[in-house]
């Protein structure tokens, strides 16, 4: 708070510095105020900083309620404890063994939910006839709250593998489906008729156009419902499981070992964390022309 | 002596639904390599005759024919020219030129290639052949879309307010740029545009529209007043002034906007 009352009551000096005609100065006096302008600019090193700075806060405030014993360790240990444990299941515990089967376990969902999602949900907006015969009953299951489904999962397909990743694709391939088929409406009709009027046939269009055009935001749809894959896993790994990050949290939960059910959400989180990161990225990459 | 009719609207009239946008009957008969205006209030079913033409909609009554032959689909023979996304973002501007010809398999990729330098050359973007749409200006994704249409060998030309989102100056350029461009490689072009300026210093004939339902009002031929050429100076000569001012009457006298003034 201190920073930014400073530069509140610096305005009023910064004339001087505005004088000069090129912009330069004047942005070096202005972007702290940036900090709170609506949809002020930042620079990405105050960015970065900022969300360290942030983290760290976060971090500190809670180490130190632990500490002062204003919260109860056995409820939530302090950010230090956690981290600890997690080094230590890492060492001795085989967390790295349960977090690969988990993004293993998510991957392969995830892929078979983007399979069957992508076609189906071109189809559903390109195609008024799929869309209407579609619609409802996506609707009706996007709605179904996963862990209702477990009982009827375990009856269809055991308590295998193919529960878990039944259970993680059914909370990602209907909210997937809607989100490309809104993709697909999102291209201009434009470009549909710019294709057509230099002689594509649909299919070229379709694939040529209309898909390269929606592959931005689909992507971006993708890893956001990458996301929301990520945040089935417990459900699916309650089932009879004896792996995976779900179980670990799950087993843990038994014996009320509360820090090292913190460190399992804690290395979801990181692995959510990094794996947005990257993508992020190469979404840049993949799109420089945006 | 009536010249060979190239492009016929015969007896058309066109209704979304209830909603009637071209009235009947619709009759115009363009020539060959003639550069016809649409003048017209926007909303006023200007546009809808030109997409049929485009074969992008069909006409509810009536019929279009090219060269004697009714209008079918969209074919690369009629290409479209639009005021926004006219260009593909994820493709450079040469990619984007190349890709009116992509479709095109009765052609060596040599002879695609030198194309593509022509036209790139046409519309001024050999410089820029490698940037992305969106590190041009406006003026420059227009141009993008022109050498695009040409390149794919269309005989028509369809433009929908092409110019309709640019500055002053950059319109003024593309204008003086479009007018070259059809006297040097001949086209028959459909241009539509509200702006009467535009249209006055464009066209060889201006056909002025009501509002909707789409009716023509006026058939003006710009060329026997002003001539094939035109030029900066001509915009600001009086004889040019003379005509702008008797157009603008005819299009508030379509518009009602008379008793206002």
């Amino acid at each position: 708070m201190t920073i930014i009352k400073a530069t509140v009551s610096a305005a009023p000096h910064a004339p001087a510095a505005n004088a000069a005609p090129t912009p330069r100065p004047q942005r070096r006096t202005a972007p702290r105020n940036q900090f709170f302008a609506f949809r002020g600019t930042l620079s990405k090193r105050a960015k970065i900083l900022t969300a360290i700075g942030a983290t760290l806060f976060v971090l500190g405030v809670w180490e130190l309620l632990t500490r002062l014993g204003l919260i109860n360790a056995t409820f939530l240990p302090p950010p230090s404890v956690t981290l600890e444990t997690l080094w230590n299941m890492i060492l001795h515990k085989n967390l790295l063994m349960h977090a690969g089967i988990s993004t293993l376990r998510i991957w392969v969902a995830f892929a078979l939910a983007v399979i069957m999602a992508v076609p189906i949900g071109i189809a559903m907006s390109s195609f008024r006839g799929v869309g209407a015969a579609l619609e409802p009953i996506v609707d009706f299951i996007r709605y179904l709250p996963v862990p209702a489904l477990v009982p009827l999962s375990i009856i269809w397909f055991g308590v295998g593998e193919t529960t878990k990743i039944f259970l993680l694709w059914l909370g990602t391939f209907f909210q997937l489906v809607l989100l490309v088929a809104d993709d697909m409406r999102r291209v201009p009709q434009e470009y549909v008729e710019i294709s057509y009027t230099v002689g594509a046939r649909p299919r070229q269009m379709l694939s040529d156009v209309a898909f390269r055009a929606m592959l931005p935001s689909l992507f971006d749809n993708l890893r956001i419902t990458l996301g929301w894959c990520w945040t089935y896993l417990i459900i699916a790994e309650i089932v009879a499981a004896d792996t995976g990050l779900g179980f670990v949290i799950w087993a843990a939960r038994r014996y009320m070992n509360t820090s090292e059910v913190m460190a399992g959400v804690v290395a979801i989180g990181l692995i959510g964390l990094v794996t947005d990161q990257i993508l992020r990225l190469v979404h840049k990459r993949l799109f420089r022309y945006l | 002596m009536a010249p060979a009719p190239y492009l016929v609207f015969d007896g058309v009239a066109k209704y979304f639904g209830d909603l009637e946008v071209v009235a009947p009957s619709f009759n115009l008969t363009i020539r060959r390599n003639e550069f016809v205006v649409f003048l017209g209030p926007s909303g006023s079913g200007k546009t809808t005759l030109m997409r049929m033409v485009g074969g992008l909609e069909t006409p509810s009554v009536g019929e279009i024919r090219l060269d004697g032959q009714p209008i079918g689909a969209p074919d690369r023979e009629r290409g479209m020219v639009f005021q926004s996304y006219s260009s593909f973002p994820w493709l450079t501007v040469s990619e984007n030129v190349a890709y009116g010809m992509k479709y095109r398999n009765d052609m060596t990729p040599e002879r695609k290639k030198k194309r593509l330098d022509h036209y790139l050359e046409l519309v001024g973007l050999t410089d820029f052949a490698d940037f992305y749409p969106n590190k041009v200006s406006g003026g420059m994704r227009q141009r993008i879309a022109i050498a695009r249409t040409l390149a794919a060998g269309s005989e028509v030309l369809l433009m929908d307010e092409p110019f309709g989102a640019l500055d002053a100056q950059r319109r003024e350029g593309l204008q003086l740029e479009l007018r070259r461009i059809h006297r040097q490689d001949a086209k028959t072009i459909i241009f539509v545009t509200h702006d009467v300026d535009e249209a006055v210093f464009l066209a060889d004939r201006i056909v002025v529209f009501s509002n909707r339902p789409a009716r023509m009002l006026e058939d003006v031929d710009i060329s026997a007043e002003l001539g094939p050429d035109r030029t900066i100076a001509l915009r600001d000569s009086e004889q040019f002034f003379k005509l702008r001012t008797r157009i603008l009457r005819m299009v508030r006298a379509a518009t009602g906007e008379e008793e206002k003034v």
